[in-house]
């Protein structure tokens, strides 16, 4: 018996939106992020109290459509299934039949083959004979088809399970033959609860720090892009709002320049009518002085 | 096979819509009437089903097996059209269905709104062009959008950014009913709060929905209409087989945990939205299209560009035709 620290992270607004390009940015960088913290500390003199963040299982949920992987999960999926432990599930299953699901579930699992998405792949053999049936019975199951329900409700039999409540009947979470929860449970925080952590550590944080490594010396903090869309618009707005400031002080600074040329022609217009003033008195005294009058001596220097 | 006027109260006594007489529009109703409906959704949410079970036989057959390679880019939006011939209650209703496939599957959606729009424009644009014609084509085929069923994915949280762009887009050109696709995804708490949150966005952001009760001289209907707005957005839950003999045919959706009946009106309101649609409110909805909405364009259209307008002699009618498409397109 061993007690476990399970941390869940969610993500709601995920591919919300009217367009949805890039909306898987913000998922890898926050698992990028985990490494680069767990890189810091390792990096550290004192190594004692480490704290481990890194995703070691990312849950994908595929909208029931019937028909095939859109191509925001493909591109999504192509991603996250690079940088950590992916695991497809096809949620609400309750909105197909048996039949459809079971097509659905080919169909995805043809398009992740034809795509190349990576997605995680327990580990099968084992020396026990059991474990192994059990592991294969899991793996075909994948991507494994989820009921989500947290209330107790009573079915015509008289039973109390977890599930959902239907007029035409209850649709059981903890069914196999209703869904596929109890396997994905299984591999989560039972059978594979080990190897998804050690995976982790060994291929997928390996990676990471052998390309951060590569390129960054030790100690070296890392490079940030900023290149999220939202603050890519705001930045342009922002640059349209300086821009146009900037114009306005142009403008008054040249306004302000023609008036001050205005002034200097004005004042220099002035200075030139009074230098001819004065050109005008020096004539009138030499005219005085070379005219010879007995007044004249006086003026003469 | 064609199931009865059901009723609307889901606990109480059951009460009929009153039907009300559907309305000739032209001598030339032989052929019956003309009616247009577009089906407007993201892939997955039963519109070829649904115009499947509406018409009870296979319209749209099923679609192959998409290629897993192309998965990563979304097909283009295009338009398929299907014609039914129907016979409602002994009217004759010529059915044209445009199903847009390819809405709000790409990652990129927001060119979508543009192409509805274009489409229905078009339509309204032929009409424009044929009455102002000296010499009218008498086979002529009103292509004009009756009404637009728009499928909202069943979240259960509320509208989506997508959802509010649309509706709000076209709401001016066509009348829109909002349906909930598969709605066997919900349960019954999880089907109300679900209607209240979207009504009380529609509300919120004053969404242009089909207002039933647009006609308020007609006081009988209005309180039966009322009544019907109250389950918008109307919950559908399409067939997947039939069950039975021949004189007793049931039309389900099976699971291992239950069996849906898809004509039973407690359980969705499949047969609501078919009375509406094909019965009580046809002459409604055409009216509406053609005394409000094209009327409202028409206006909109001859303000700005002088369509057809101060074209002096028109003698020659093929100085008319060229005329009017030309300025037009010079609107664009």
């Amino acid at each position: 018996m061993f007690s476990v620290k399970l941390n869940v992270v969610d993500t709601p607004g995920f591919g919300d939106y009217v367009d949805n390009n890039d909306c898987w940015l913000p998922v890898v960088d926050f698992i990028e992020n985990q490494y680069e913290q767990y890189l810091r500390q390792e990096q550290q003199p004192v190594r004692k109290g480490v704290v481990d963040m890194r995703v070691h299982a990312c849950l994908y949920f595929i909208r029931p459509n019937g028909h095939t992987l859109k191509p925001l999960d493909v591109r999504a999926m192509k991603a996250i299934g690079a940088r950590v432990n992916l695991i497809p599930i096809i949620a609400k299953a309750d909105t197909l039949s048996p039949a459809a699901l079971r097509q659905f579930k080919k169909r995805v699992m043809d398009v992740i083959d034809a795509q190349s998405i990576r997605i995680y792949q327990p580990p099968v053999d084992s020396e026990d004979e059991h474990t192994t049936d059990r592991n294969k019975g899991i793996i075909s199951a994948m991507p494994f088809a989820i009921i989500g329900s947290d209330r107790e409700v009573k079915t015509e039999d008289g039973r109390h399970v977890k599930g959902r409540l239907y007029p035409w009947g209850v649709a059981e979470v903890e069914n196999d033959q209703h869904c596929d929860f109890k396997k994905l449970r299984s591999l989560l925080i039972r059978t594979h609860m080990l190897d998804l952590i050690s995976t982790t550590e060994e291929v997928h944080y390996d990676k990471y720090r052998t390309t951060q490594m590569k390129t960054r010396k030790f100690g070296e903090p890392k490079l940030k892009k900023n290149d999220n869309k939202k603050f890519r618009e705001e930045e342009e707005a922002l640059r349209a709002r300086f821009t146009e400031k900037v114009k306005l002080e142009e403008n008054r600074f040249r306004q302000w320049e023609q008036r001050l040329i205005a002034e200097r022609d004005r004042l220099n217009k002035d200075l030139e009518q009074e230098h001819n003033l004065v050109k005008q008195l020096e004539s009138e005294i030499e005219a005085i002085v070379n005219s010879g009058s007995p007044n004249g001596k006086f003026f003469r220097k | 096979m064609a199931p009865s006027a059901p009723s609307i109260t889901s606990n109480m006594s059951a009460r009929a819509i009153t039907p009300r007489p559907s309305s000739y529009r032209h001598k030339s109703e032989k052929r019956g009437m003309t009616y247009n409906i577009m089906l407007v959704g993201q892939s997955g949410l039963g519109r070829r089903t649904f115009l499947n079970t509406l018409c009870e036989r296979e319209v749209i057959p099923a679609t192959e097996a998409p290629n897993p390679d192309t998965a990563n880019v979304a097909d283009p939006m295009r338009f398929d059209t299907y014609e039914v011939n129907l016979e409602e209650d002994g009217t004759r209703i010529s059915l044209s269905v445009i199903d847009a496939a390819g809405f709000g599957d790409g990652l990129d959606n927001t060119s979508c709104f543009k192409q509805l729009q274009d489409y229905i424009e078009a339509q309204f644009d032929e009409v424009l062009v044929e009455e102002s014609r000296i010499k009218r084509n008498r086979k002529y085929r009103d292509h004009r959008l009756h009404v637009l069923i728009y499928f909202i994915p069943p979240t259960g949280h509320s509208l989506r950014e997508l959802d509010i762009e649309l509706i709000r887009r076209l709401g001016e050109y066509v009348n829109i009913i909002p349906v909930i696709g598969r709605a066997d995804s919900l349960t019954v708490d999880e089907l109300q709060t679900f209607k209240h949150s979207v009504m009380r966005d529609i509300d919120y952001y004053k969404l242009p929905v089909y207002n039933f009760c647009w006609d308020e001289s007609d006081t009988e209907a209005l309180k039966d209409n009322r009544e019907v707005m109250d389950f918008i957005p109307f919950s559908v839950v399409t067939c997947d087989e039939v069950l039975g003999n021949d004189y007793d045919l049931v039309r389900v959706r099976r699971y291992p945990w239950g069996t849906i009946e898809i004509d039973d009106d407690s359980q969705c309101d499949f047969v609501l939205l078919r009375y509406i649609l094909l019965n009580s409110h046809i002459a409604d909805l055409i009216n509406y299209t053609e005394d409000v909405l094209y009327e409202n364009y028409r206006t909109k259209k001859l303000e700005v560009g002088g369509f057809g307008e101060g074209e002096g002699d028109d003698e020659d009618g093929e100085g008319d035709d060229d005329e009017p498409s030309t300025s037009a397109r010079k609107q664009e």
